[in-house]
C-alpha cells in the first residue's frame, strides 16, 4: 500500500475486545487509528482529528452511535466522511436506524478482516473521488465567476466601441438585451454626413464569447466608415471582408443593413440571412416584406460578395421593421415556434402604427407564456420622418476642433468612366475637406452639397437620366435600373472636380466646380439655366442652393459652380 | 436523434443522414461523419429526410463540411428537405453554395 | 474444549492480533469479570435497559473470542431484558457465570 493512501480511521466502540481487534486489522493495513469508547468521545475526536473514515458501534453508553453519527455528519458539512456501523443488530429496523443517522455501510460481528479491508478501500476511493469532484466543482465555479468578470470587461470594451450611436433618435424604437452581444446580436446605428441614417442589425452564429468576437470589428468598421461618409455598400463590403478574414469557417453574421434617406424619402435595404423585414405603410396599412437575398456576412470572399440592394420609396409615417430569428423562433409551452403567420397577424390587427412595436412584443410574450423576457429577441423599428425633425442629433465627429490643417489650397480631380463605375469619390473628397480647420463642423452640409452635385452631374449630365421618372413607383425602379445599365455601358467622357479654398478674416470660402463631358441639359436657351436645373433635378439642387452662397450653372448645364462661405 | 453516414460501394459518394434536431449538440457527430471516412468521396449528400429542425449553428456546420469538401470546388447536395428546413436554408441563401432539393 | 470456544475463530484471531493475541484474551477475561457482577447489580436494581446493554456488550466480546455457548446465553439475556421480562434473568446470569468459568479455563490453557 502506498503511503498516500494511508488513512486516519476513528474507531468508536465501548467493548475493549472489539476495539482491539479492529485496531489490529486497521493498523495492519497501514492506517492510523484513533480509538474511543463512546459517542461523545467520538464526536470530540472527530472535531480534533478529522479522520477519513469512522467505524462506529451502534450501542454505546452516554451517546449511542446513531446520535454520534448525526453530529459528525453535521460537522463534516459537504465533506464526505464515510461512517461504517459496527453491529451485531441485524433486524431491519436497526439497520434503517443506522442509515437514517447517516451511516454509509454496516459491518457485522464477528469481524471479518477481508471484508473490513475491502470496505475501507472502497470508501477511501469514494472519498478521493468526492474530494476531486469538489475541487473540480470549485474550479468550475471559479472559472465561471472569472468568465462573468471577463464578460463584463468585454462588454465594457464593446460598449465603448459600439456605444448607442443614434439609436436614441426620435424615429427609432428598438429592443436589445443588455447582454445581447453574448447572444450574438448586435445593433449599430449612425447618421451619415449626408443626414442619412445607417442602421445594421446582425445575428452572429453561436453564443458567448465566440459570438461576441465578430461584433467588435463590425462596430468599429461601421462607426469609423459611416462618419467618413462611405456608402452603405463600401461599409458592407469592408465588414464582410473583415469577418471573412477573422472568423473561423462556420461562424458568420446574418445581417440587414438599412440606409434611410430622409430628404429623398427612400430606403436602401440589403438583407443577408435575416428573416423578412417589413415596411408598414401608414396610409394603406399594407405590409411589404423585404426578404433575404444574400448569404450572411463573413461567408464569401470580397470578389464573390454580392452587394446589390433593394430601394423602396417611403412616405412620412411609414415604418421599417427588422428582427433576428429570436422572435419567429420563440418557443411556446408546447414546443411550437411563434412563426411568421402570428407576426403578420399582429400587423393586420393593428390600429395605431405607433403601437405595433409593443403589440408584437406583447404577442410574443403571451405566446411564450412566461413573465421572463426572452433575451434572444432583438428588434428595431425605424420611422420615415421629415429630415429637419432629426437635426437635434449631435454629431460626434463634428466636435473635433483642430487648428492645424489645410488653409489655402486647390485640387483638381478627374474621373474617367472606368472609375465612375466602381469608385465613390465622395469619402475621399470629404476627407480632404474636413482637413480644413473650421470646415469639419460643416461636414454634413458639405457632404450634401458634394453628393447632390456629383449625383446630378453623373445621372443627369453624363448618363442623361430624367428625374421626372422618380415621381411614380414604377418610374422609381426604372430610374435606378436605367442608371445601373447606362453606367455599365459608359465608355467615354468623365467628371471633374475643382476645389479651391481661401481664408477670409473670420472664416473662409470654398469654391466647388463640377463638370461633365455630356452635352448638358438645356433645351431652351431663353429660360435661364438655374430655373431649368430646378425643374430637371427634383429636390436636390434647391437644397444645395439653400446651403451655398451662390450656385451657378453654365455650358448648357454641364458645368456648375458652388460657393460655400463659412464663419469661425 | 443521431447522425449516420454511408459511403457508396465505389467510394465516390458519401451520404450523411441527420435524424431529429440538427443543432450544436450534433457538432461532433456531424464532423466525425465525414472526417472519419477513409474514402475520398467526390459527392456529398446531406439527407434531411428525418431532420425536424435546424438552427444557425447547423448552417455553420454545413459551411465546415463545404470547406472540408473543397470549398468552391465542392459538390454537396442537401436532399429531402422539409418545407421548414428548406425555409431556413433559403433565408440564408444557402442555395448559392449548396444544391438544395 | 471444542464445545466451549471455537478453534477456528481463535486461529483467525491469532493471525489478526499476532503478538497482541494473549493481551486480547486477557482483556476479554478482565472485561467479563467486571461485567458479570454488574449484570447482577442491574438485575437487583431492576434496570432492564442497562442490563440489556451490558448483556449486548458481553455477547459481542464473547463472540469475538469464539465462545459460542456464552454468546448464545448472553443473547437470550439481552432479548429478555429488551422485553423487560426479568423473572428468569437471575438463572440466566448464573448460567453465564458457569459458562464463563469453562471459557476462562479453556483460554487460560492458551495463555
Amino acid at each position: 500500500m502506498s503511503e498516500s493512501s494511508s488513512l486516519k480511521v476513528l474507531i468508536a466502540d465501548d467493548t475493549d475486545t472489539d476495539r482491539m481487534i479492529l485496531e489490529s486489522i486497521v493498523k495492519r493495513e497501514g492506517h492510523q487509528v484513533v480509538s474511543v469508547c463512546n459517542g461523545v468521545e467520538a464526536v470530540n475526536a472527530y472535531e480534533q482529528e478529522r479522520p477519513d473514515i469512522v467505524l462506529m458501534d451502534a450501542l454505546m453508553p452516554i451517546l449511542d452511535g446513531f446520535g454520534a453519527a448525526r453530529q459528525i455528519k453535521a460537522l463534516a458539512g459537504e465533506e464526505l466522511v464515510p461512517i461504517i456501523f459496527l453491529t451485531s443488530l441485524n433486524d431491519t429496523e436497526s439497520l434503517v436506524k443506522c442509515l437514517d443517522a447517516g451511516g454509509d455501510d454496516f459491518l457485522s460481528k464477528p469481524y471479518n478482516r477481508v471484508i473490513l479491508q475491502a470496505k475501507i478501500k472502497a470508501f477511501s476511493r469514494m472519498r478521493e473521488m468526492n474530494i476531486t469532484m469538489q475541487e473540480q466543482r470549485d474550479q468550475i465555479a471559479l472559472h465561471n465567476s472569472q468568465l462573468l468578470k471577463e464578460q463584463a470587461v468585454a462588454k465594457h470594451v464593446f460598449d465603448n466601441i459600439a456605444h448607442t450611436g443614434c439609436l436614441g433618435a426620435s424615429n427609432v424604437n428598438y429592443l436589445l438585451s443588455p447582454l445581447a452581444v453574448f447572444n450574438g446580436d448586435i445593433i449599430v446605428a449612425a447618421m451619415r454626413p449626408s443626414g442619412n441614417m445607417l442602421v445594421l442589425l446582425g445575428d452572429f452564429t453561436g453564443h458567448g464569447l465566440p459570438a461576441a468576437i465578430g461584433a467588435m470589428p463590425l462596430a468599429s468598421i461601421f462607426y469609423g466608415m459611416v462618419q467618413k461618409g462611405f456608402s452603405m455598400i463600401d461599409i458592407l463590403r469592408e465588414i464582410n471582408q473583415k469577418l471573412k478574414q477573422i472568423l473561423p469557417i462556420g461562424v458568420f453574421c446574418c445581417a440587414t443593413i438599412v440606409d434611410m434617406d430622409f430628404s429623398g424619402r427612400q430606403i436602401k435595404v440589403w438583407n443577408g440571412g435575416l428573416p423578412d423585414c417589413y415596411i408598414y405603410r401608414k396610409d394603406s396599412g399594407q405590409v411589404d416584406a423585404v426578404s433575404s437575398t444574400h448569404l450572411p456576412l463573413g461567408v464569401l470572399d470580397d470578389k464573390e460578395f454580392r452587394d446589390d440592394y433593394q430601394t423602396f420609396p417611403m412616405n412620412h409615417g411609414d415604418r421599417f421593421y427588422m428582427w433576428s430569428d429570436g422572435i419567429i423562433e420563440s418557443r411556446g409551452p408546447e414546443g411550437g415556434m411563434y412563426g411568421e403567420d402570428r407576426l403578420k397577424a399582429v400587423f393586420e390587427g393593428n390600429q395605431l402604427p405607433a403601437e405595433v412595436f409593443d403589440e408584437v412584443l406583447k404577442d410574443v410574450q403571451a405566446y411564450i407564456g412566461t413573465d421572463e423576457r426572452d433575451d434572444d429577441i432583438s428588434m428595431i423599428e425605424l420611422e420615415m420622418v421629415p429630415a429637419d425633425s432629426l437635426e437635434a442629433q449631435e454629431q460626434e465627429f463634428t466636435k473635433h476642433n483642430s487648428t492645424a490643417g489645410l488653409i489655402e489650397w486647390s485640387l483638381d480631380l478627374e474621373l474617367k468612366p472606368s472609375t465612375c463605375k466602381i469608385f465613390d469619390p465622395l469619402p475621399l473628397l470629404l476627407n480632404i475637406l474636413v482637413e480644413v480647420p473650421g470646415l469639419r463642423r460643416y461636414s454634413g452640409e458639405l457632404y450634401t452639397i458634394m453628393a447632390e452635385l456629383y449625383s446630378n452631374t453623373l445621372e443627369h449630365g453624363l448618363l442623361q437620366l430624367d428625374s421626372a421618372w422618380k415621381s411614380t413607383a414604377e418610374g422609381f425602379t426604372r430610374y435606378y435600373t436605367e442608371r445601373e445599365e447606362r453606367l455599365s455601358k459608359l465608355q467615354d467622357g468623365g467628371i471633374s472636380f475643382q476645389l479651391s479654398h481661401q481664408t477670409s478674416a473670420n472664416g473662409g470660402r470654398l469654391i466647388i466646380v463640377v463638370q461633365d463631358t455630356g452635352q448638358g441639359f438645356s433645351r431652351d436657351e431663353n429660360v435661364d439655366l438655374d430655373t431649368q436645373m430646378f425643374e430637371h433635378s427634383g429636390r436636390g439642387i434647391p437644397l444645395v442652393k439653400s446651403l451655398c452662397e451662390t450656385l451657378r450653372y453654365s455650358n448648357n448645364g454641364s458645368r456648375v459652380e458652388a460657393v460655400f462661405s463659412w464663419q469661425q | 436523434m443521431g447522425i449516420q453516414s454511408h459511403v457508396s460501394k465505389d467510394g465516390k459518394e458519401l451520404t450523411i443522414s441527420i435524424h431529429g434536431r440538427f443543432d450544436f449538440s450534433a457538432h461532433q457527430d456531424f464532423r466525425n461523419s465525414y472526417e472519419s471516412v477513409e474514402a475520398q468521396p467526390s459527392l456529398f449528400k446531406v439527407d434531411m429526410n428525418e431532420t425536424t429542425y435546424l438552427d444557425s449553428s447547423a448552417l455553420g456546420m454545413l459551411l465546415l463540411l463545404r470547406d472540408h469538401a473543397g470549398g468552391n470546388s465542392s459538390h454537396i447536395e442537401i436532399v429531402n428537405c422539409s418545407p421548414d428546413v428548406k425555409k431556413i436554408l433559403t433565408i440564408s441563401n444557402f442555395e448559392q453554395l449548396f444544391s438544395i432539393q | 474444549m471444542g464445545d466451549v470456544v471455537d478453534t477456528e475463530t481463535l486461529e483467525m484471531l491469532k493471525e489478526v492480533m499476532e503478538d497482541d493475541f494473549p493481551l486480547l484474551l486477557q482483556t476479554f477475561i478482565d472485561d467479563a469479570l467486571t461485567r458479570i457482577p454488574q449484570l447482577r447489580e442491574q438485575l437487583d436494581a431492576n434496570n432492564a435497559d442497562e442490563l440489556r446493554r451490558n448483556a449486548h456488550s458481553l455477547k459481542g466480546s464473547s463472540g469475538n473470542v469464539g465462545a459460542a455457548g456464552m454468546t448464545e446465553i448472553c443473547s437470550r439475556l439481552e432479548s429478555l431484558a429488551n422485553q423487560s421480562q426479568l423473572q428468569e434473568a437471575g438463572d440466566i446470569i448464573n448460567a453465564i457465570e458457569a459458562e464463563f468459568g469453562r471459557v476462562r479455563s479453556a483460554l487460560n490453557a492458551l495463555l
